[in-house]
């Protein structure tokens, strides 16, 4: 059940743990979604510019103070450039790992081992992000050549090609799946998201929505999405969209894209209850713009994370700073409004490119910097 | 300034017609002779991109259809051979093949249907594991192409 966690008390993010040991800038961080079920430790997998995927694990959790962190392992030889994204399958056993050597690596977790059990290649130039699917079924990946790739996972192991994805006039920095329905979103160098679902009759994928109109789209580079638990909300953050998919609770809004940092340091918020594929095309789309975030980054935002168990957004940022927003209680209009609960500087030494909130537990975010560290907070907030 | 001239029925032009409109006379001739010129260097220009982007277009497109041959036939031979989803795909590749207006250059569609081509080759090379190409071949990213 989702809580939320935003009193109206003074709020903290108190640094935990940090995890040396990329010889190079973090790129990106990703919880294993087994974290804490069944009794299992949190697993964490970064990417780095030095080529390699760590797997970090906790140590188990019994005692109340918080347990050490240490390197599972490290993944190399499978990539010759950056590895720039990582993402884990709903069920926490697959990792697929995008690089600038334009494939993408999918390892799969067996007994404390990770092998690499294939490699797919397709994309022309440097891979910018990959995402699962809720189902674990499909994955997208998306690319500088300006094209985002479905795959679908088949027995065995194998994956096969379902569609190449043209539309984006310029590199693609990020691509999403909604929470509960198979429509996929990206963001673009071209200031543009596109929504895309299957076509009812055929596998054909189609772009279905394009958010980019002035008033309520971005203006420059979107680069991250998240999407609120329920989904129906998804944040951007212009140069960062946010889009959480939230589950059927009491969250109303949809998800939020933050797309990728924005240049125009704002967030948006974007309400995406509205399935796409059920649209009949009037009025400019299936998403509309809820409502925007901004003044609060001086730099660009480079990541944007909606929590699915506490319903705050956190957001990673070149100013160093993390901040952590939250549904602004005292509004009264109808319309939705967020508020900063919390910024903190010197975050990391260097630009904050990811920010992740843990999966299960409300209070740990995860994020990764320029200085080659991740990072374990944790938030607390008075009532 | 002279006056209005008055035309006799006897002489067509006044003598000094010439004389006035020499300027004006001499500048149309001129603007003829320049735009007959221009006219025929760029019919030979227009021919000879026209040819260039022609050949390209259809060694372009005559390869796709050699490829989509290839793959029937082999199909016909062994209708295992490839996946379910990438006989569906070569199917539609092939009838978007047949339905490209090869014969209208001023259709407003080629460029589209050459990019939405282009991009369902990818993918079928993808789900049959090939890579194929030919030295004219365009890539996504040419060269010499910059982007931050």
């Amino acid at each position: 059940m989702a809580k939320k966690l935003g009193g109206n008390g003074a709020a903290r993010l108190g640094f935990l743990h940090q995890l040396e040991g990329h010889t190079d800038r973090v790129w990106g961080v990703a919880w294993n979604p087994a974290s804490r079920s069944g009794g299992a430790p949190s697993m964490l997998a970064s990417c780095s510019g030095d080529k390699t995927v760590r797997i970090w694990e906790q140590q188990s959790t019994v005692s109340s103070s918080s347990p050490s962190w240490t390197c599972q392992a490290v993944l190399d030889e499978s990539h010759s450039r950056t590895v720039r994204a990582c993402d884990w399958s709903p069920n926490g056993k697959l990792l697929a790992t995008g690089s600038f050597d334009a494939t993408t690596s999918i390892w799969e977790h067996v007994g404390g081992e990770f092998d690499c059990i294939a490699t797919l290649e397709g994309h022309e130039n440097e891979v910018k992000s990959v995402a699962w699917n809720t189902s674990g079924t499909l994955l997208a990946t998306c690319s500088r050549d300006k094209t985002v790739w479905i795959w679908e996972l088949q027995p065995g192991n194998d994956f096969e090609c379902v569609s190449v994805l043209n539309g984006h006039t310029q590199d693609v920095k990020m691509v999403l799946w909604h929470p509960s329905r198979d429509v996929l979103v990206s963001a673009s160098y071209d200031n543009t998201i596109k929504v895309w679902a299957e076509d009812r009759d055929g596998d054909d994928w189609r772009c279905v929505q394009t958010l980019a109109e002035p008033g309520w789209g971005h203006t420059s580079t979107v680069w991250q999405l998240s999407f609120n638990m329920s989904g129906d909300q998804m944040v951007s953050c212009r140069n960062a969209i946010l889009g959480n998919y939230a589950t059927t609770q009491c969250q109303k809004y949809f998800v939020a894209f933050a797309s990728w940092p924005s240049d125009d340091l704002q967030l948006m918020v974007w309400d995406s209850t509205v399935d796409p594929s059920e649209w009949t095309g009037n009025g400019g789309g299936p998403w509309k713009h809820l409502c925007t975030i901004s003044g609060h980054h001086e730099r660009t935002i480079f990541s944007v994370h909606w929590s699915r168990t506490n319903g705050l957004i956190a957001t990673g940022s070149a100013d160093d700073c993390i901040r952590i927003f939250a549904e602004d209680p005292t509004n009264v209009a109808s319309s939705v409004s967020f508020c900063k609960v919390l910024e903190k500087q010197k975050a990391h030494e260097g630009d904050v490119n990811s920010v992740r909130w843990h999966p299960k537990d409300p209070r740990l975010l995860a994020s990764a910097g320029d200085d080659g560290v991740i990072k374990i907070w944790e938030f607390e907030q008075d009532l | 300034m002279p006056g209005p001239q008055k035309r006799s029925s006897l002489r067509q032009d006044d003598i000094f017609d010439a004389v006035v409109d020499l300027e004006t006379s001499l500048f149309q001739q001129g603007f003829d002779d320049g735009f007959i010129s221009g006219v025929r260097l760029g019919k030979d220009e227009g021919r000879e991109v026209g040819l260039k982007s022609g050949f390209e277009l259809g060694e372009e497109i005559g390869f796709y259809r050699g490829c989509v041959t290839i793959w029937k036939i082999a199909l016909e031979r062994d209708s295992t051979l490839f996946s379910a989803r990438a006989q569906r795909s070569i199917d539609h590749f092939d009838e978007q093949l047949r339905a490209y207006p090869l014969t209208s250059p001023e259709d407003e569609r080629l460029q589209d249907l050459l990019a939405s081509l282009r991009v369902r080759f990818k993918a079928i090379m993808a789900m049959l594991s090939i890579r194929l190409d030919y030295s004219g071949y365009p890539k996504a990213s040419s060269a010499g192409e910059i982007s931050f």
